[in-house]
């Protein structure tokens, strides 16, 4: 899958908040503050429908803020988004992904005690028997359910997680966690699949074929947002980038354009000049006054992947 | 030496007490075991349903189908009341509000200004005349031994076990369906099952009120053989069943079931034997004194219960998820 | 079930207190003293000759006599209560019951003809029959309890013991039920409307001191260990119970509460031992953590139950006026329990803000992975916070002894008000515990102006629960974390 040339996504010249030629979202003046800090202060920024754009930045940058606002799993204090051109500011979290936008999560969120399976299922929509008073009756729901079984097991396939599919989730390992994330997530058919670092944790083996799944994401008429740290990745499979530091967007443009914009290296790397960008992967991303479980699981995770 | 208790103690299986203890842990299943709320108040429910059960056919003279009707509506709304607004907060927050919600339950019933409605600190009494005058079995006596019922007792406990069998197929048949398969991913993450277009608060509404309910009727069931009394809904009722869901597995179906069997039959075996014990001169306890020691041993067995076997009798130790 | 009676004996009719407030409000408003017997309080005292009517005298004793089997009352037994130049007969109601109204304090013997009890419902145990009640000011429906048997035991008075199947017997007389029923508080000598309201905001500022030493050891479990400890009830009455015991002894009152303290914090350092730390190494979750908390608050509870039994137990105190501060007249361990709270308080805060455990304790509250990784000994700490908690409970427990009741459950009836508490502070705030306490005690006894007294309790968890669902971070917590 080639590259989507700079010239066919934009509709402007290449500078923050650049207009784009077909947009998927547009989004105005969203600001989100916590206390005193704020994390996410984006004046006017649009995604490029059918293509992958990746969304980097240094720690704190407000990325996954920003992720958490236009899926709906937070609340801006200002700013109003579309996608598709219908406006999708402050609609929840549930909803957001009804509209055919769908996301992972940066600590992959598989439900380790059901199935893979059932993981999978659970990602299927228009299920009649998730009705409570239907549910009781299983004609009313067993050929949907017959048809997305059939779905399900044909990504397990493509995600080489078939001979897993009756193993509780908890036995998978990180990076196989990843995938079914992402295979579940394409369970609804979504427009637009959102990433939260896909590559985190996930070990080397596995990275190529992740990367290979964003990539046919893209072939298969999806859009793809997803936010890394991993400039090799950016580099290998981005076709754009938007750069957040400080929660606003500081620059914009195609991979290799904006990796070598000295600007952006000075507002990505800050105190860390001598850091080659290739290096950061991997690295976790430790907010300030972060739960410590949740740091916990981090370290855990990224132990675990380290066998 | 006299070995009824033994008998009696078995008899405890088919109690309609068990029965309404094991209706009431199913409904704490329901909402503990399958959805993963927290709630501490199913004792609230409990007297929600009781009352509204009493009050139907003491004091407005409606038929039994009223009552029912009534203990349902009463659990339905408690739980609508206690999820509209906690739903949406941290799950140790639910569970602080429905213990308070319950505890406020028990002393507004209490109030002296009640009595007419609620019957006071002293509760209501008679309520299953309605329930019994509609009992199909003729008169007589029924059973083996010690184990002998009348008709009336007879007919409380056919109502009362045919009630937790529906209740038990209808959340088997819901847990296997997918809404089942909705509600099991909530209990493990709900961010997660919201990502994929679940409404994750309606769905825990659900859960919450068909539990509710679910208590609300094992209110009505539970003052079919006793008159109602409201300190009969303390928080230790809560815990009670708690120990008998976790005894059984928490995130089985048939678990309150067995759970509360088995609950009754050790406590009275246990009762049994101390005053056996004490009578004979063999344990240096004074009567008074017999009493607590069900309490310490209920205590004991939920505390080392949740440690040291999390999925109960029942359970598969991978479906545990709160023990991490 | 004894604490039905009582909370049936109490007239306090909403309505009544309704017409008082407004009453007392006018009265305020033109600055002229408003008859005290509009409000119920201090009743004209009669002479001892009279029958005195239970409902306006100003102390009373609540006589109830049941069967032990089925706690059915006996009705139509004859009892005589004595005292103080003071003798009457009464005979018991349908229910068992007889309110008994009192000229004035003092202790009273209560006897009942066991002649008119009949054979069916059997005897009283050896040794109930006479007994002796102390009654102090206004303290009302001191319960005097007789459970006849047919098998002639040794046991004495109610007993706490599940009957049958219902098991959840609450227990009379205690502050369980929120009835506050026989607690000698800061009482009136009846000076109209802001008499009754500094009476109550004495009370509710008293009351919030001792409350504000167990929430504190509650708030930092919690913020150290997440932990929502259902078992704390259980370290108050525990403290209580220690002092009783060292009473027994023949200790002096001060012994008592510092030897009470000390087995307090060394009762919290075995907990954490023997049952938190393994739990902690376990990795066990903060759900189970949860269960496991009441399950042991459970057996501990009966564990007093069966070495203390469940009568109110009464530590030696003396019942005279120490302090009088217009309307209001309080006991010696009235005041003393309330400057020991305060400089105990302050000590506290001392600790916390000044000294290194303070500080690393706060640092293990706000991150325990960071707090760790920074050199802090975290389980060093927890254990420091359960001793800490365990002492103050205790403390906490003798003196709510002193100032109310003691019972097996003096803790546990308490428990949801000290969660009420920590949670208006903000979960995990020591200093935020100390103001919730405050704030829920004055409101729940001014509460009592407009409510019937038996619903202060039920009002306090409404405040929680409102709390919870507006302001979850409590009155002094921050809206949101950074992050």
């Amino acid at each position: 899958m080639p590259k989507t040339p700079t010239a066919d996504l934009v509709a402007g010249p290449v500078a923050p908040g650049v207009p784009k030629r077909n947009p998927i979202i547009v989004a105005d003046g969203v600001s989100r503050r916590f206390g005193g800090l704020t994390a996410v202060d984006v004046a006017h920024v649009e995604i490029p429908a059918n293509a992958i754009t990746a969304l980097i930045g240094p720690n704190g940058a407000g990325k996954t803020t920003f992720f958490n606002l236009l899926t709906g799993f937070d609340q801006p204090n200002t700013g109003t988004w579309t996608f598709q051109g219908r406006d999708l500011a402050r609609v929840s979290a549930y909803r957001v992904a009804r509209r055919g936008m769908v996301r992972t999560f940066q600590l992959t969120k598989s439900l380790g005690l059901m199935t893979v399976m059932d993981n999978m299922l659970l990602g299927a929509t228009q299920q009649p028997g998730e009705n409570m008073l239907r549910a009781l009756f299983r004609p009313l729901w067993r050929s949907r359910e017959d048809e997305i079984r059939v779905r399900a097991q044909s990504l397990l396939e493509r995600f080489k997680l078939d001979t897993k599919a009756e193993d509780y989730a908890a036995s998978l390992s990180g990076g196989q966690r990843k995938l079914l994330e992402m295979a579940r997530a394409l369970m609804s058919e979504p427009q637009l699949v959102m990433l939260d670092e896909p590559m985190a944790g996930v070990n080397p083996a596995l990275t190529q074929s992740l990367l290979g799944h964003i990539l046919d994401l893209k072939e298969q008429g999806m859009t793809v947002l997803f936010v890394e740290h991993d400039m090799h990745v950016v580099r290998e499979i981005a076709d754009w980038v938007i750069v957040m530091a400080e929660g606003k967007v500081v620059a914009e443009g195609a991979p290799d354009t904006v990796m070598s914009d000295p600007a952006v290296i000075d507002a990505y790397l800050g105190a860390h000049h001598e850091t080659d960008l290739g290096t950061l992967s991997g690295q976790l991303e430790v907010a300030k006054g972060m739960e410590s479980d949740v740091v916990r699981s981090d370290i855990e995770e990224a132990a675990k992947d380290a066998h | 030496m006299n070995l009824n208790f033994i008998w009696l103690a078995l008899g405890e299986a088919i109690s309609p007490t068990t029965a309404a203890y094991a209706l009431a842990t199913i409904g704490l299943v329901v909402h503990f075991g399958f959805t993963g709320l927290l709630n501490f108040g199913q004792a609230g429910f409990m007297a929600v349903g009781g009352y509204a059960f009493a009050i139907t056919t003491l004091k407005l003279g409606l038929p039994l189908p009223f009552a029912f009707l009534a203990a349902i509506l009463a659990s339905a709304a408690f739980a609508l009341v206690l999820g509209i607004p906690t739903l949406r907060l941290r799950s140790d927050y639910l569970a602080i509000v429905t213990i308070a919600a319950a505890e406020i339950i028990r002393l507004s019933v209490k109030t002296p200004e009640l009595t007419d409605i609620t019957g006071g600190a002293t509760g209501l009494n008679g309520a299953a005349a309605t329930f019994n005058a509609l009992n199909p079995i003729p008169d007589g006596r029924y059973g083996i031994g010690v184990l002998t019922y009348t008709a009336d007792q007879l007919w409380v406990r056919v109502l009362g076990w045919a009630l937790v069998l529906i209740a038990c197929l209808i959340v088997f048949l819901l847990i296997r369906s997918p809404w089942g398969r909705v509600i099991k991913g909530i209990r493990e993450d709900e961010d997660a099952v919201r990502s994929l277009g679940k409404n994750v608060f309606s769905y825990k509404m659900q859960a919450l009120v068909l539990g509710g309910v679910l208590g609300g009727l094992a209110g009505a069931l539970f003052i079919l053989p006793r008159s109602l009394q409201p300190d009969n809904y303390g928080t230790q009722l809560t815990f009670f069943l708690y120990t008998i869901m976790l005894l059984g597995g928490a995130t089985t179906v048939f678990g309150p079931l067995v759970g509360s069997m088995l609950f009754w039959v050790v406590l009275s075996l246990s009762d049994g034997l101390l005053s056996l014990g004490v009578r004979s001169g063999l344990l240096p306890l004074t009567s008074t004194q017999q009493g607590p020691i069900r309490f310490i041993i209920v205590g004991a067995a939920l505390a080392l219960l949740v440690v040291f076997r999390p999925q109960g009798l029942l359970g598969k130790k991978k479906e545990v998820f709160f023990s991490a | 079930m004894t604490a039905n009676g009582y909370a049936q004996l109490r007239k306090r009719p909403r309505v009544a207190a309704l017409v008082g407030v407004l009453v007392g409000l006018l009265a305020a408003l033109s600055a002229s003293a408003l008859p005290a017997t509009a409000l119920g309080v201090d009743a004209p005292r009669t002479s001892a000759a009279d029958v005195i009517d239970p409902d306006t005298a100003a102390e009373t004793i609540a006589v109830w006599i049941r069967q032990t089997s089925d706690k059915a009352g006996i009705p139509d037994v004859a009892v005589t209560v004595e005292g103080d130049g003071f003798s009457q007969d009464f005979t018991t109601d349908k229910d068992g019951r007889v309110a008994v109204g009192l000229p004035g304090p003092g202790t009273y013997t209560v006897t009942v003809d066991e002649g008119t009890i009949p054979e069916s419902a059997g005897k009283l145990p050896d040794g109930s029959n006479p007994r002796e009640v102390r009654v102090v000011q206004t303290n009302k429906n001191v319960p005097a309890n007789f459970l006849a048997s047919t098998t002639a035991g040794t046991g004495t008075g109610s007993t706490p013991a599940p009957s049958g199947s219902a098991g959840t017997e609450a227990p009379g007389g205690t502050t369980g039920d929120g009835t506050g029923a026989a607690v000698p508080q800061a009482t009136t000598s009846g000076t109209g409307f802001w008499g009754i309201v500094s009476a109550k905001l004495a009370t509710g500022v008293i009351f919030g001191l001792l409350l504000a030493l167990a929430a504190i050891g509650a708030s930092l479990i919690y913020g150290t260990t997440g932990l929502n400890n259902f078992a704390h009830g259980e370290l108050v009455t525990f403290g209580g119970l220690m002092a009783y015991v060292l009473a027994g002894f023949g200790a002096p009152g001060a012994v008592g509460i510092i030897g009470a303290v000390i087995l307090g914090g060394l009762f919290g350092f075995v907990q954490d031992s023997a049952i938190w730390r393994p739990l902690r190494r376990r990795r066990v979750g903060l759900i189970p953590l949860m269960i496991v908390s009441i399950g042991l608050a459970l057996a501990t509870r009966y564990i007093f139950v069966f070495f203390f039994g469940a009568d109110r137990l009464s530590l030696p105190n003396n019942p005279s006026p120490f302090l009088v501060l217009g309307a209001v007249s309080l006991r010696f361990t009235d005041v003393l329990g309330a400057v020991l709270s305060i400089i105990v308080l302050l000590a506290v805060a001392f600790v916390m803000l000044r000294t290194k455990l303070g500080k690393a304790a706060r640092a293990v509250a706000d991150n325990s992975a960071l707090a760790a990784a920074s050199g802090i000994d975290v389980d060093r700490v927890i254990r420091s916070v359960w001793i800490g908690a365990g002492a103050l409970a205790a403390l906490s427990g003798v003196l709510i002894a002193y100032y109310q009741a003691l019972r097996w459950d003096t803790g546990s009836a308490i428990l949801l008000l000290i969660f009420a508490a920590v949670t208006l502070g903000g979960l995990g705030s020591a200093f935020g515990a100390l103001v919730g306490s405050m704030v829920l005690s004055i409101f729940m006894n001014l509460s009592t102006l407009v409510l019937p007294e038996n619903l202060k309790y039920a009002a306090a968890l409404v405040v929680l629960i409102l709390i919870l669902l507006f302001r979850p971070q409590g009155i002094l917590g921050k809206r949101e974390r950074v992050g």
